[in-house]
């Protein structure tokens, strides 16, 4: 089967329509970019195991149907319930568009536009061409100072009967010192298709430390590719956890950069899929110098028709010596037609290591399952019982400490909704 | 800390490397059609076998040269390698050993292969394969009592032609890889064993392979039918002389284990590794696949690998029959410039299939070490099995560890595990040897031994022993 190619013609054409600023280099340049070398395919070895095909198709559709930003419906009601169920000081990029009402600087909390101060972009990040090219701004956001609420990034889109495309580009810069908590929720209105692409680069200063979580939530219909590019300065720390529990098709890539010494990185994530949904997390840790230090844990919980791909690849490059990395994935799988695709990979060029990983793939144990059932529980809700032991590990470790609850509420109504077709 | 000791070791070469000198008959370089045919006429071969190169060749030449695993090395020039070189030409082809020559002989001594009287001794038949020809199969006729077929693959496409017909390509078929393909159309001896339904062979069967001739690439295959209840052990050892330019192999082995038969498969690859600046070496490009076609059926690899400047191989198992068990069990070594991307395929399909995988790796100088593993649960394996276990052991601060296993899960009743670590010797350990009066070096060898054991332990007796030996040779220098 042959993936269907971008349009480029295409993309040139909603380049065009975009306002003619201080981007327009850049975008022309991307453009080029993907002209060369268009989307990654299963051919290339990080995306073997996903098909960016729907993507293509609802871009070449939104496309053909003149690339406009504003498709689908109203999406001020879901904005106001999300971000009262999380108190944070919450941005807003809906459809692509920057929400002016909300950047406004605070102390310790600055932002600004690509667009007044554009930076060069690494466009060798796979889909940060496309990004680039079909970006309308993105938001600049220096952290100074310890804020009294966590900083929010909403990234929501809407589509209905047209088919929409948007990409959000966030870089953040945590200064020297500073300890920052950052939430990034990526949320979906409206049951059209929609293809979401968004880079967030984030640059820890020296000594400083991020606390990171990452919320999916999408519908059934929404593609989302996502990127979260960290570069760690000396003695810097960084906590993240991400959530995966919407979506059709998925893919996050998590690339962690540590070229000075001291930096540490503690990361973990929850993917849950039912029927129809393909979720990839694709990790990268570049352990550049020594003593370095990274750890990630992956959980997975699988029912029904679905696919999963984690892939975690930790670098130790030549003369890292000191480096401590270590990888696990375990996953659950409850259905015949659910598949795992799982890669611990490590690449290890300096002697004074310790590397490790582990992986596992396996089944609820018939024991714990039959214990629970002797007490009376019906096979859905003991299913859902373990379950939910399996994850709530992932979700404790919630690094900010302001989503954790709403994080247990999203965890526990999904999987109480994915064991629904467990058979009593 | 490098004791005038290590630094004799250090220097010491490649055991192997000498060069015999006997009149060989080698097709000049360059491949093309001609070249099938005539490979294939040299060996009196019937129709259907050169038909079945000549389509290999054909579908050759429409496939690319795999670039995805994790080495590097220049283009090679496949037009400048001699695709057939035999020691003696095929009329006066020795009836017994008495006939073989004296210097082959010789040199089969050298390499401390048990070829002829000692022999009998180790109770090991050996079929040896020179550069590309089979010269010589011990033990034949105790061997035909059992039924068992232990012959040269020349002489079986002659004279077992339908067991060639039915079993040839069907685990590797001729367009599996690009090598694979090679390997089909030029490939110009190897060994052909067929074990009888319920036979326990009698004894351990071996191969010694030796490229010898120069700018030759050795391309041989091996075909091992285990009927029905069979069991069979082989062996397999390799050595090179040692020359300046990068010689390619391209095996293929094909183990076809019918129901409740078990296949044991023990390699020691010692081909020359190039010398300490990466200068020659052979290219190892191998094709290893088992098919546990039969209910309960067992396929076992176990692997030594030292040498080779480049080696490229997954021994695989395709778990077919129910009930059917695979196993891995690597020790990969590599010292100075060598590279090695070497591990596993394992596909369950049948139900309670089960895999063990157990993969060592040990990297020294400036040596690149990979696993490349893949376990796959297809839906309908319910109860599979699988564990894997990969360790590396890094010696020196140049060398490179590396860890790529895939797995593809289908089946929600599958049990995988994968565990992985990746250490050094530490300064503790060997100090605790050296004061309880180990020398660094037997402390090294203890340790690095200690690490293989639990591969070591699968090797028949005689292999574990020379494997062992290898090993101390292949890392001496390394510590210091």
């Amino acid at each position: 089967m042959k993936q269907q190619l971008l349009s480029i013609a295409g993309v040139r054409d909603a380049v065009l329509q975009l306002p003619d600023d201080a981007l327009t280099p850049m975008r022309e340049a991307a453009l080029a970019h993907l002209d060369e070398h268009g989307l990654p395919t299963v051919r290339n070895e990080d995306w073997k195991y996903t098909d960016l095909g729907p993507a293509i198709d609802i871009s070449n559709r939104w496309l053909a149907a003149g690339a406009r930003l504003d498709v689908g419906g109203d999406m001020d009601a879901a904005i106001a319930a999300i971000t009262a169920t999380i108190d944070a000081n919450w941005l807003v990029i809906a459809n692509g568009r920057i929400d002016d009402s909300r950047t406004t600087s605070i102390n310790g909390l600055e932002f600004s536009r690509f667009s007044e101060r554009p930076t060069p972009f690494d466009m060798n990040r796979p889909l940060a061409n496309l990004n680039a090219a079909l970006l309308r701004d993105g938001l600049r956001i220096q952290l100074s100072a310890a804020t009294e609420k966590p900083l929010g990034l909403l990234i929501i889109d809407s589509a209905d009967e047209e088919d929409g495309v948007s990409q959000a580009s966030i870089e953040i810069d945590v200064a020297p010192g500073c300890d920052a908590e950052i939430i990034e929720y990526q949320a979906s209105v409206g049951d059209g298709n929609h293809y979401a692409n968004s880079i967030v680069t984030l640059h820890i200063g020296r000594s400083a430390s991020t606390n990171y979580v990452r919320i999916q939530k999408r519908a059934r219909s929404h593609v989302q590719t996502g990127r979260i590019s960290a570069t760690l300065d000396a003695d810097s720390k960084l906590r993240m956890a991400s959530y995966d529990m919407g979506g059709g098709l998925i893919r996050n890539d998590v690339d962690i950069d540590m070229s000075e010494p001291g930096a540490d990185v503690i990361f973990s994530g929850l993917y849950i899929a039912g029927d129809g949904q393909h979720i990839d997390n694709h990790t990268k840790v570049d352990h550049r110098v020594g003593p370095t230090t990274s750890s990630q844990e992956y959980r997975g919980i699988l029912n029904g028709n679905c696919r999963c791909v984690w892939n975690g690849k930790a670098i130790v490059h030549k003369g890292a010596n000191g480096t401590d990395a270590s990888q696990a994935n375990h996953n659950l799988l409850l259905s015949d037609k659910a598949e795992i695709d799982t890669k611990p990979e490590l690449e290890i060029y300096a002697d004074d290591v310790k590397c490790s990983h582990g992986t596992t793939v396996g089944q609820l144990d018939a024991a714990a399952l039959f214990y629970l059932r002797t007490r009376g529980l019906d096979k859905r809700r003991a299913t859902e019982i373990l379950t939910h032991a399996f994850a709530v590990d992932i979700v404790d470790r919630a690094p900010v400490a302001a989503a954790r609850d709403a994080i247990a509420t999203m965890v526990e109504s999904r999987l109480a909704d994915l064991v629904q077709d467990v058979a009593l | 800390m490098a004791s005038e000791n290590m630094e004799s070791l250090v220097n010491r070469r490649y055991e192997h490397g000498f060069v015999t000198d006997i009149e060989t008959e080698t097709f000049p370089p360059g491949l093309d059609e001609g070249v099938v045919r005539a490979i294939s006429a040299r060996k009196n071969e019937p129709k259907f076998m050169l038909e079945w190169r000549l389509q290999a060749y054909r579908q050759w030449l429409e496939m690319r040269e795999p670039t995805w695993a994790h080495v590097h090395y220049p283009q090679i020039k496949f037009n400048e390698i001699s695709y057939f070189a035999a020691p003696k030409s095929d009329d006066d082809r020795p009836k017994s050993l008495d006939e073989v020559d004296p210097k082959l002989l010789e040199t089969y001594e050298k390499l401390g292969i048990p070829l002829h009287e000692r022999a009998r001794l180790a109770g090991v038949a050996v079929d040896a394969v020179f550069d590309s020809v089979s010269v010589a199969t011990t033990f034949k006729e105790k061997l035909y009592e059992a039924g068992v077929i232990f012959c040269p693959f020349s002489e079986a496409v002659r004279e077992h032609p339908e067991l060639i017909k039915k079993y040839l390509g069907s685990v590797v078929p001729r367009r599996d890889n690009f090598y694979a393909a090679l390997n089909s159309a030029v490939f110009s001896d190897g060994s052909f064993v067929y074990i009888p339904k319920g036979v326990r062979c009698p004894m351990e069967l071996s191969t010694y392979f030796r490229i010898n001739a120069a700018n030759t690439g050795q391309f041989e295959r091996t075909l091992i039918i285990a009927d029905e209840g069979s069991h069979v052990s082989y062996l397999e050892g390799c050595t090179a002389p040692m020359r300046d330019e990068n010689q390619l192999h391209a095996a293929v082995v094909e183990l076809v284990a019918l129901e409740d038969a078990e296949i044991k498969y023990s390699t020691v690859q010692n081909w020359y590794p190039g010398d300490e600046n990466g200068v020659g070496g052979i290219y190892n490009f191998v094709t290893k696949r088992g098919d546990c076609r039969g209910a309960n059926s067992k396929i076992s690899w176990t692997q030594v690998e030292t040498g080779s400047a480049i080696t490229w191989k997954y021994p695989s198992c395709i778990l077919r029959g129910a009930n059917s068990v695979g196993e891995f069990y690597s020790v990969a070594v590599v010292n100075n410039m060598q590279q090695a991307d070497t591990g596993t395929k394992m596909i369950h399909i049948g139900p309670n299939t089960r895999s063990t995988i157990v993969s060592k790796g040990i990297s020294a100088g400036k040596a690149q070490n990979v696993y490349r593993g893949l376990v796959r649960i297809m839906p309908q394996a319910h109860g599979a099995r699988n564990h894997t276990q990969c360790d590396s052991l890094l010696i020196g601060s140049e060398c490179g560890a590396h860890t790529f296993p895939y797995m593809e899960i289908k089946n929600p009743s599958a049990k995988v595990e994968h565990e992985a670590t990746t250490s050094k010797i530490s300064a503790d350990q060997l100090f605790y040897c050296r004061q309880r009066g180990l020398s660094e070096e037997d402390a090294v060898n203890m340790i690095v031994n200690g690490f293989c054991k639990e591969v070591f332990k699968e090797l028949p007796m005689e292999f574990a022993v020379e494997a062992q030996a290898l090993l101390n040779v292949s890392l001496e220098g390394a510590v210091g």
